[in-house]
């Protein structure tokens, strides 16, 4: 359609967005490594159930995990080789999960699935949901459920953002990948019947929009350079002026949001009879040698990913999965690249900041950025007293853990960590 | 290769901005340089002595409450964050320069160890410990505080007023004199540069305030709305009091401690509102409270003022919020239906 500005947010915080370390470095793709460890639970939901055994020799693109309920995904396995462990492992998120531990036996033999007959919706769907295909962009919620929504949507919202700092995956995927990406919009159109679709693209990444304006019927809308844009509800404000009502999903203001990593994975499901097997990350921070964007197998394990980008630095301090605002730190290198990793960060001391939380000084830095428009700072020292009742009622379960307060709070409190135990607490004891 | 090395685990956000309280307080100690300055200009050295005097026992008695308290001297020195050093600063240029040495020093002993470090240290107190401590000062040697003020080195630039030098409070006293025909007696160009007037080391040089304000303002530490809203306020309330006469607002903008009330003393963080229409709410109330109480009262009144509405500030936090981002109005109909 056309390329149009998006609607002014007046909330949110503007962050150093240190792209520059990898936006010009084109997607490498990492060898296969010697041995995949494939989570059972990427996703949101029911963990998938294993449906092979050790000793099984499986193919790339064949089936290890199989979605156990209607909100869980299928686990391929992303390499050809032999099962050779089952098991209870302990993540660098320090979680214990099932996980598939596959290795490699050097031959490249793949699985595909069947041509698809009738390309209408439910056949898309299906394909969609056989694939595993999830939300990439690190919520990892089941696509093919928020493809079949209770309700007829009338517009479908690209995430174009990408408002973390470092993280380039998606904007090289745009460059990269821009037929592919709108195939796979046109497919997840089709299957939800919209004819209305959005492109957001925030207004750092000119080219991006540029590769996007030959399309006739994408209406991209430029965002402003802002963080959280990314986020589903003010990606949605922006574009479409409609404001999701609290405690609300997209689709009760008609709307679906998608990751442009997910329109590829839908793509390569549909038209390349692809199981979802691999993912793009960028690989950034001041603690690597060689930043770089690359497509990887899942299950790759992280000490694989960090040679194969030059090694750590000495300095390195943190290791971070995801987004410097919304991923999650992680203990050791013991962790293996899920659907929903977008990057894997390597900070160096003075880049990231460890110092110890002081005393709030009320400046309300906090309640001035929120991009919910909560209170935080009441949040928070309502949930570190115990008292969840009233940090529900200062609107603890609208966060949406962004981290735009933490970000500029002087006294460097952990504004977030106090918030999402008491959103946990809140949805343990059901107040 | 594969070593076990353990990485630091927090919480997201993992990039944080630079900026942390102690930097906060140390601008807003470099705001107030230019006051001092232009009080050791106009008073003379014994105004550098009162406010190093009461800078220093506000550090010192910070320092040997954490010592008696708990901590060992390392980390209390990791953990100072200057805002003693704040309160002791605005102490000392809040008060006039014929004060005795013992003033400012029990002022700043009070307003750290009563105001603040009881109540639980930064960002705990109720009301502004500066504000506290003079008003403290102010009430226990009044005759001190109140009598003998000196004339600045620096004598009116008009040449109207300087036989007879007059704070703040004396200017508004005359403002509603009607034997002064309601006029004040200090032109507003002396009242704006402080010079021939008497009153506090700090707040005599209004140019020296504004700068200070503005460099604050500029690094987005505080809000230049807000002491505009309390001093505009003030002034206007000041000109309806009058009956209307504008040649008022300037003159009592203008004169006493408003502005440096206004831009040091009422903007501090933990004694002001948190929101936005609560701030707004704050300074309006400020303003209106110091104009009535200096005409009711013919003394300067923009501290009581400020402590007057610091303690209003809880109840102002606790209506006035944001509305979450999509709030919808049916939350109400919802109890009702379920009571």
């Amino acid at each position: 359609m056309s390329i149009r500005k998006g609607k002014n947010y007046p909330y949110g915080i503007h962050v150093k967005d240190m792209k520059e370390l990898c936006s010009n470095s084109p997607i490498e793709v990492m060898p296969s490594p010697d041995t995949v460890y494939l989570c059972m639970s990427q996703h949101i939901g029911a963990p998938a159930n294993p449906v092979v055994a050790v000793g099984d020799k499986v193919k790339k693109g064949q089936l290890v995990g199989e979605a156990s309920g209607p909100v869980s995904a299928n686990v391929y396995s992303s390499i050809c080789g032999e099962v050779v462990a089952i098991e209870d492992i302990v993540n660098g998120l320090g979680q214990k999960q099932k996980y598939v531990v596959v290795k490699n036996d050097g031959s490249n033999e793949e699985v595909l699935f069947p041509e698809i007959e009738n390309r209408l919706p439910p056949a898309l769907i299906e394909r969609i949901r056989l694939a595993g295909i999830v939300g990439l962009g690190g919520a990892g919620f089941p696509t093919a459920v928020k493809l079949t929504p209770k309700s007829q949507l009338d517009c479908l919202i690209i995430n174009g953002a990408e408002c973390e700092p470092y993280l380039n995956c998606d904007y090289r995927l745009m460059l990269e990948r821009t037929d592919d990406i709108y195939k796979g919009i046109k497919y997840v159109a089709k299957a939800l019947n919209v004819k209305n679709i959005i492109l957001g693209i925030e207004e750092n990444k000119p080219k991006a929009i540029e590769a996007f304006k030959i399309y006739e019927d994408l209406d991209v809308v430029i965002l402003k350079k802002q963080y959280p844009m990314g986020s589903e509800k003010h990606l949605i404000y922006c574009t479409t002026g409609r404001k999701v009502p609290v405690g609300k999903m997209p689709f009760d203001v008609g709307v679906c949001v998608q990751n442009i990593k997910t329109m590829i994975a839908c793509y390569e499901a549909i038209d390349l009879n692809k199981p979802l097997t691999e993912t793009v990350m960028t690989v950034s921070g001041y603690g690597i040698n060689t930043p770089k964007n690359i497509k990887l197998a899942l299950g790759t394990p992280f000490t694989d990913v960090t040679d194969f980008c030059g090694g750590m630095k000495d300095g390195a301090i943190k290791l971070v999965a995801g987004g410097p605002m919304m991923g999650k730190a992680l203990v050791g290198l013991n962790h293996y690249s899920r659907k929903t990793d977008s990057g894997l960060l390597v900070l160096v001391d003075g880049e990231t900041n460890v110092s110890q939380p002081t005393n709030c000084i009320n400046c309300a830095k906090c309640a001035k950025n929120c991009p919910m428009r909560l209170m935080p700072m009441y949040i928070e020292s309502y949930a570190l007293a115990g008292d969840f009742v009233n940090a529900k009622k200062y609107g603890a379960m609208n966060c949406l853990e962004c981290g735009s307060c933490a970000y500029n709070c002087p006294a460097k409190r952990s504004l977030v960590q106090s918030i999402s135990m008491a959103k946990n607490k809140i949805r343990e004891l059901k107040i | 290769m594969q070593e076990n090395k353990l990485y630091k685990y927090s919480s997201s956000p993992h990039v944080k901005a630079k900026r942390t309280t102690r930097q906060i307080m140390v601008r807003v100690c470099i705001a107030l340089i230019p006051a001092l300055i232009m009080g050791i200009i106009y008073f003379g050295y014994m105004a550098a002595v009162l406010v190093a005097l009461s800078t220093l026992s506000a550090i010192a008695s910070e320092f040997i409450y954490l010592l008696i308290t708990k901590n060992d001297f390392k980390s209390i020195l990791k953990q100072f964050d200057f805002t003693s050093c704040v309160t002791g600063m605005l102490i000392g240029l809040s008060i006039g320069v014929q004060t005795p040495v013992y003033v400012p020093i029990f002022a700043s002993v009070f307003a750290i160890i009563v105001v603040k470090m009881l109540f639980g240290g930064t960002g705990k107190n109720l009301v502004n410990p500066a504000v506290t401590g003079r008003i403290f000062a102010f009430i226990s040697f009044t005759a001190v505080m109140t009598g003998g003020w000196v004339a600045p080195a620096i004598g009116s630039l008009v040449g109207a007023s300087s036989i007879n030098p007059s704070t703040g409070a004396t200017i508004l006293t005359n403002m509603f004199d009607a034997e002064n025909g309601g006029m004040p007696m200090v032109s507003n160009l002396d009242l704006l540069l402080g010079t021939g007037v008497t009153g506090c080391i700090g707040e005599t040089c209004k140019v020296a305030l504004i700068l200070g304000g503005i460099y604050l303002a500029i690094d987005g530490i505080i809000n230049i709305l807000y002491p505009m809203i309390y001093v505009g306020v003030a002034g206007l309330f000041a000109v309806a009091l009058g009956g209307f006469d504008f040649a008022l607002f300037l003159p009592s903008i203008l004169s006493g401690g408003l502005m440096f009330g206004a831009i040091f003393m009422a903007t501090d963080y933990t004694t002001s509102p948190n929101t936005m229409l609560g701030n707004v709410i704050y300074f309006v109330l400020l303003g209106l409270i110091t104009t009535g109480l200096r005409v009711a009262t013919g003394i300067e009144t923009v501290s009581f003022a400020i402590l007057l509405m610091n303690l209003f500030v809880p109840l102002i936090d606790k209506f006035v919020l944001h509305k979450p981002f999509g709030y919808v109005k049916t939350k109400k109909v919802k109890e009702n239906k379920n009571g």
